[in-house]
């Protein structure tokens, strides 16, 4: 039973596997040749894989090709095409880079993008390749890589351990995930070593590769494990996915769920990939928790802080960010609330006294949840050596001063107490010190605090208590005494400054908050849309000190983005920025500034992205010096999906003003045609009933026969522009149902739909058995082939055949839709040369026409066909015989019968 | 039927009226008219016609008010007389409780023969076989006879044609057919009547009836004669 239970397929893993087909389906395939070090021969393979894949006619693009000298590899390279690389000007030098935007406009089926792992160089579009290579995916081209297990970023700590080397260049281990499919090069250690000694190894740009002796016996055994054990990793996981969702034997994985503590200290980074290493291994979700105190960061540590967050957010975390001063405490909460079931923190040194108690806490508090102390690596031991424990980060230029004013304020504690000394006696003088700490701890820091501290019990000491002018006390209830001041002096001057950094961290999140809300107001409740916008960017400029542009997209039915800023914008970005701005527009990402993105842009840019659509970019514009860290940047992406809410209803509301706009009107032009055919009509009826009645009574003249077929062709008339008035008010709305067309075609050549033109010509109706059912509003398709029809038999000489026929081409789209094509042929001379277009006009008559016509049947019938999506084509019979051919092509579902 | 049946003629244009009231008094009418929509509704209480000709586009109320107004306490056939021929306003006519349009220009013939249909509406057959062409239909042994040889139908098909025989010449709009057949929430099978009617169509090609698509509007079984 129990097993019934879990042999039961996730549908999460359904769901995602169906997700995962269907990405395959629209975007590009990412394939990963990975190797264990530079000289395995990833290029040879791909350049193999991609000859084979040129010779089953794949339309593919070498874009970047790195042979570095070698000849097998160069004669692979011949033949195939490439891409010619973009050269930028970059100080001077001349650069060359992979040129993206040649490659998207050329868009091949696939392109070959060599060492996944480099650095674009600057002024590219993206800071890496691997950035590239996404963006050739997501617009639906294929990609061949190759890349080295040392360059990815869960696996650097690894490598460094390993070998001693850092490796600078990383691409994220998500961009793995992407991958469809991971082919690992492999080569026995023996045999490298063989290559290199040949000479045939390209040993690196980096001198520090060959200089810490990278490629040793050692080493290499150790990468080629590596990346046989994370390629087998990969494939497990794969297989895993593929598993739960055939219901093969189903493995059910855990619940897990792992959080990690991080603060600003540069083992942050080495916690995080430990923590995804190990969340990968168990397929569980993970969460990254940074804990603010009320202490504000020194700005090294928030951009330390803010890289390692980002990290975090690469490797696919999710990234919860608290308040609390107790950080363990606040750790526990979250863990709770998000029923972790481990919590990873790192190993606390014997010099961290804080962390261990943090550690301790945790663990003593943490119930059922497990508690994991890691050992944090340090990926660059240069910044090891320089890293210091974060103090506080306090506003440097007023330190000194208030350093000054300590010593001062026990200066003049000094002078006061002599000057009623001998009126108080010394305890007096003690509580006025105490008095001044905590005047002193209202507005300084906490450094200065304990200075002046320390300073007023000293010279208490010193001035007031016997004997003088010594340090010495006699005593012991003064030594007691002086022991109790300096306790209190310090607690004091402690509490005071810590409830004061309290508040101010109250203060600072208070101004954010409501900043927030001001935005959310006066965006939401001003009148006037571009009032609200234009308060809502000035908080955004008063908060920030930063100048802002807005880009919103044309309206709801144009969603090209307006190439003019929106006035309420401080900034107007430079021509360059726009390829910025369209870029953000187009994928939805951040970029520019303190992006890896375009980083040389001048703003950084933000989409306005709500759940639905992106409805314009905002540009931030800050100072020269200034920094973008990572609360800044959250309240940031906070303003912009409040803009961005704020513009969707705006443009909502024009939407539904217009859609009310266009009822009215409609409703108007309704009114005037039935009070126009009312008119028309009524007469007509008069005029057609007098003439039954006189059939009727057996009244009979030739001039009753000519005033029937005027009536009558004045009723055709009358109902062709009426008709025609209509479709040109586009009050015709298509109502498709599911129908034969055989039957359809019965109903319209039927004598009750085309009269008597039919009666002198040989209908062929060749529709083939098999034909499927069709979706469309069978009354306007039988009406337009009617008027086809009823044109060919009125312009073509009696006793000549009409042929009506019909297929269905399977649509370039996959599913039911297909194009649905109807021919109608007919055995007269043909259209005139150049009538092709022109009989569709309205009231166009060719040349030589019988009398009788409006010129109108054509005209009416396409817009018939064009009101559902269509078109009629007119030209000469395909079939090589004389007369011409109507093509009515629609796109249709279908459904087999 | 009553010796000299009463037609009410509710329209504006006296041309049409005189026409009208020519054309019935021909085949025996007894004919009243009104020229506006609330001396129609006050005629209508007052004469008990068998039949009321209804215009759409009154002076004074919508011709489908009127029809509204009628429906509340009469059953009588109603024809409307239009010349708004969008399908939507017969749809909405016919489901407010019209039995039959014709659209202006008319021909007499047609309208008279409408008029005779919706007349017979009035007192349905009380017997359980139906007959129409060459289809006899009984209704208590769920039986299709085609010329005498016995006619195989599916459920579905079975209860289209029951109704189409049933309203026989008649008009029935879509969803008159959809909710009959299939129940109260059947709209999305509207794409599929189609189908179905095509499939019945084939079925009862030799029975001399005819079941005709109103475009946009519904069905019709019409006799061929």
């Amino acid at each position: 039973m129990n097993n019934d239970h879990h042999s039961r397929p996730d549908p999460d893993a359904l769901l995602a596997d169906l997700l995962r087909t269907e990405a395959d389906a629209r975007s590009g395939r990412l394939f990963i040749f990975l190797g264990m070090c530079p000289g395995v021969g990833k290029t040879y393979a791909m350049l193999k894989a991609a000859r084979q894949r040129l010779l089953e006619g794949v339309d593919l693009l070498a874009g970047v090709v790195e042979t570095h000298g070698r000849r097998e590899t160069a004669e692979l390279l011949e033949g195939l095409p490439v891409q010619p690389l973009r050269t930028l000007d970059h100080r001077g030098h001349e650069l060359h880079e992979f040129d993206i935007d040649a490659v998207l406009l050329r868009k091949p089926a696939l392109v070959l993008m060599d060492e996944l792992a480099h650095s674009n160089v600057p002024g590219s579009r993206h800071a890496k390749r691997y950035q590239d290579v996404l963006e050739l995916i997501s617009s639906g081209i294929d990609v061949y890589t190759t890349l080295n297990v040392q360059h990815i970023e869960s696996q650097v700590d690894t490598v460094r351990q390993i070998t001693g080397v850092t490796i600078s260049e990383t691409v994220p281990d998500s961009i793995l995930d992407c991958a469809h499919d991971i082919e690992l090069i492999d080569l026995s250690v023996e045999k490298l070593l063989g290559r290199m000694s040949a000479g045939k190894v390209y040993m690196g740009e980096r001198a520090e590769l060959a200089a810490a002796s990278f490629f040793k016996e050692a080493n290499l055994t150790a990468l080629r494990e590596m990346a046989l054990r994370f390629t087998a990793e990969h494939v497990d996981r794969d297989l895993e996915d593929i598993r739960r969702a055939r219901r093969v034997s189903t493995p059910w994985r855990t619940n897990a769920r792992l959080l990690v503590g991080v603060g600003p200290s540069p083992y942050a980074e080495s916690l995080i990939r430990w923590t995804r290493r190990a969340a990968m291994r168990q397929g569980c979700q993970w969460l990254v928790v940074w804990v603010e105190g009320s202490r504000p960061l020194a700005r090294e540590d928030q951009e330390r802080l803010a890289r390692s967050l980002n990290l975090a957010r690469k490797l696919g975390a999710e990234i919860v960010s608290v308040t609390g001063d107790n950080v363990g405490a606040a750790l526990l909460q979250v863990a709770q609330e998000r029923n972790i079931t481990q919590i990873i923190l790192g190993k606390p040194g014997p010099r961290m006294l804080f962390q261990t108690s943090m550690a301790d806490e945790i663990i003593g508090n943490s119930g059922d949840i497990d508690v994991c102390l890691v050992r944090p690596v340090l990926a660059n031991s240069r910044l090891a050596r320089s890293y210091r424990k974060p103090a506080r980060g306090e506003d440097a230029p007023g330190r000194f001063a208030e350093y000054a004013w300590a010593v001062g304020i026990s200066l003049g504690g000094v002078a006061l107490g002599y000057a009623v000394f001998a009126a108080t006696g010394y305890v007096f003088i003690g509580l006025m010190f105490l008095l001044g700490i905590i005047f002193a701890a209202m507005r300084f820091g906490r450094g200065p605090v304990l200075l002046l501290a320390t300073l007023s019990a000293l010279s208490w000491d010193f001035f007031f208590i016997e004997p003088y002018f010594t340090l010495h006390i006699n005593k012991l209830q003064d030594v007691i005494m002086f022991g109790m001041f300096f306790i209190v002096a310090i607690c004091m001057g402690h509490l005071t400054t810590r409830i004061r950094e309290r508040e101010q961290a109250e203060i600072r999140r208070q101004r954010q908050t409501t900043a927030l809300l001001r935005v959310t107001q006066s965006a939401a409740l001003s009148a006037e849309p571009d009032d609200g916008l234009r308060e809502a960017l000035s908080t955004i400029n008063e908060l920030h000190r930063a100048d802002t542009a807005l880009f919103v997209r044309n309206s709801n039915s144009d969603r090209s983005l307006s190439a003019t800023p929106h006035p309420a914008g401080t900034f107007v970005p430079s021509a360059k920025e726009w390829g910025v701005i369209n870029w953000v527009y187009d994928h939805k990402q951040p970029a520019g500034r303190f992006t890896d993105t375009l980083p040389t842009s001048q703003a950084t840019w933000f989409p306005l992205q709500t759940s639905t659509a992106v409805m314009g970019v905002l540009g931030i514009h800050l100072d020269e010096d200034a920094g973008l860290d990572f609360g800044a940047r959250v309240s940031v992406e906070a303003y912009a999906l409040q803009l961005a809410l704020v513009l969707e209803k705006e443009q909502i509301v024009q939407a539904v003003n217009r859609a009310q706009l266009h009822h009215q009107s409609e409703r108007l032009q309704r009114t005037l045609l039935d009070s126009v055919s009312h008119e028309l009509k009524t007469p007509l009826t008069v005029i057609q009933a007098s003439l039954e009645g006189m059939a009727a009574a057996q009244i009979s003249s030739p001039y009753l026969e000519e005033l029937n077929t005027a009536s009558r062709r004045l009723q055709r008339v009358v109902n062709n522009l009426l008709q025609m008035t209509r479709i040109e008010s586009t009050a015709v709305r298509p109502a498709q149902e599911w129908c034969l067309l055989g039957d359809v075609i019965q109903e319209a050549v039927s004598t009750s739909a085309i009269g008597d033109a039919l009666a002198r010509h040989p209908l062929s109706i060749a529709i083939p058995d098999d034909l499927p059912a069709v979706r469309l509003d069978s009354h306007l398709v039988a009406q337009a082939i009617t008027n086809i029809v009823h044109n060919a038999a009125v312009y073509t000489p009696a006793d000549t055949p009409i042929i009506i026929g019909a297929s269905v081409h399977p649509g370039s789209r996959s599913g039911s839709v297909a194009t649905l094509r109807i021919t109608i042929s007919d055995g007269g001379r043909g259209l005139n040369p150049g009538d092709e277009e022109r009989v569709f006009e309205k009231f166009y008559r060719a040349q030589g026409s019988p009398a009788g016509g409006t010129g109108l049947g054509l005209s009416i019938a396409r817009g018939l066909i064009r009101a559902q999506g269509g078109d009629i084509t007119a030209g000469p019979r395909h079939d090589g015989a004389p007369g011409a051919e109507f093509i009515i092509t629609l796109e249709t579902e279908t459904m087999a019968g | 039927m009553n010796a000299t049946p009463r037609a009410l003629i509710i329209d504006d244009e006296v041309q049409l009226r005189r026409l009208l009231r020519l054309a019935l008094e021909s085949r025996g009418y007894e004919v009243h008219e009104a020229d506006n929509g609330a001396r129609g509704l006050s005629e209508a209480v007052f004469r008990k016609p068998d039949v009321i000709l209804l215009d759409l586009g009154l002076p004074d109320l919508d011709g489908l008010q009127v029809l509204k107004r009628l429906r509340e306490w009469t059953e009588t056939p109603v024809l409307i007389l239009s010349v708004r021929d969008q399908e939507d306003v017969k749809v909405t006519a016919l489901e407010s409780g019209a039995d039959d349009y014709v659209t202006k220009p008319f021909s007499t013939a047609e309208l008279l023969a409408r008029l005779t249909v919706i007349q017979k509406r009035g007192k349905p057959a009380e017997t359980p076989v139906l007959q129409a062409g060459k289809l006899t239909l009984d209704l208590s042994q769920r039986e299709v006879l085609l010329g005498g040889e016995p006619l195989k139908l599916t459920p579905i098909e079975y209860s289209l044609l029951r109704l189409f025989m049933q309203n026989s010449g008649k008009i029935i709009t879509q969803r008159q057919v959809l909710t009959t057949v299939w129940g109260p929430n059947a709209a999305d099978q509207a794409q599929y009547l189609r189908v179905y009617v095509t499939h019945l169509r084939k079925k009862i090609a030799d029975a001399a009836v005819e079941i005709r698509n109103e475009p946009g509007i519904g069905y019709r079984l019409v006799l061929l004669v």
